[in-house]
């Protein structure tokens, strides 16, 4: 799939993830490549842009195992914005979706 | 490719950054790694999981460049954010520029004002030291009456030079996204 597309439908994932419960950095991860193909370094700059834009606070946990875990959670301006790039994907999609349906009919 | 070669190269392309910024970077891939580990995975499986160092490197540096206006605030980094906005078109040297030299005037004014208050005492001591004959109470008096005064208005001004800061930073964003013609988002 093409990068700049994936990149933009990652931020909306990992937004998606965290909408209901603060998760840690690998555990992001693993559920967004569970899923779809990538690669999972490029999450980590993703974290951080968004961290600095304030859609995002972290702190860090310790865990029962290894060392502590750096955890995300979403701002209420990170919530507003998961809303918005939600309304933009649907529309979007739906959009897709027609012009596949009818690309396929009509041949 | 292991451990630790991966975070030696990602270290390497982010050579750019400040210390503590790479150091808080790679302590995220560390942390990748041990959690990967504690769960049975190899190095070597992580490591191609997580992909190109030098293309995450590439991809951290240059969001970091994009937000360091928006987090740091330094003289040198305004200065330059005023160019840029600058740069978007000939109008803007009026509404950027006019606003800009106009507040930034009243505020080194202020701060002169304050500063100036603060040493009238000296005023007093060098005028004694030069004709010790004309001292005057009401002098001596006045001058450390404007000295606490001078300490106020600093103190005053130190609030102003923020609110300031902020203000106009805001101001740019507005602006240049008022010339781009909106933002607009990318799919």
């Amino acid at each position: 799939m093409n990068v700049q597309f994936k990149k933009g439908v990652l931020e909306l994932c990992v937004l998606v993830l965290l909408d209901k419960q603060d998760r840690y950095g690998y555990e992001l991860v693993q559920k967004i490549s569970d899923r779809i193909e990538i690669s999972e370094g490029t999450v980590y700059p993703l974290l951080r842009r968004l961290t600095k834009e304030e859609y995002f606070t972290t702190y860090l946990k310790e865990s029962t195992e290894g060392p502590s875990r750096k955890y995300y959670t979403l701002t209420a301006k990170g919530r507003d914005y998961l809303h918005q790039l939600v309304q933009e994907w649907r529309t979007f999609s739906e959009a897709v979706n027609l012009l596949i349906k009818e690309g396929v009919a009509s041949e | 490719m292991n451990k630790k070669q991966f975070l030696q190269r990602l270290e390497q392309s982010l050579k750019k950054l400040p210390a503590e910024e790479r150091r808080d970077i790679l302590a995220d891939y560390e942390e990748h790694f041990a959690i990967g580990m504690s769960e049975g995975q190899t190095e070597e499986n992580i490591v191609e999981a997580l992909g190109n160092p030098g293309q995450i490197g590439k991809e951290t540096l240059a969001s970091y460049h994009l937000e360091k206006v928006g987090t740091t605030v330094t003289t040198g980094n305004i200065m330059r954010a005023v160019w840029a906005v600058i740069g978007l078109g000939f109008f803007n040297l009026v509404v950027v520029l006019g606003p800009f030299i106009g507040l930034s005037s009243i505020v080194v004014a202020g701060w002169a004002v304050g500063v100036a208050f603060i040493a009238s005492p000296l005023l007093v001591l060098a005028d004694v030291a030069i004709s010790p004959t004309t001292f005057h109470w009401f002098q001596c008096f006045a001058a450390i009456a404007l000295c606490g005064l001078g300490f106020f208005i600093s103190i005053g001004m130190l609030f102003t030079t923020k609110a300031f800061t902020k203000g106009f930073i805001r101001y740019l964003n507005y602006n240049a996204s008022l010339v781009k013609g909106g933002m607009k988002r990318e799919v």
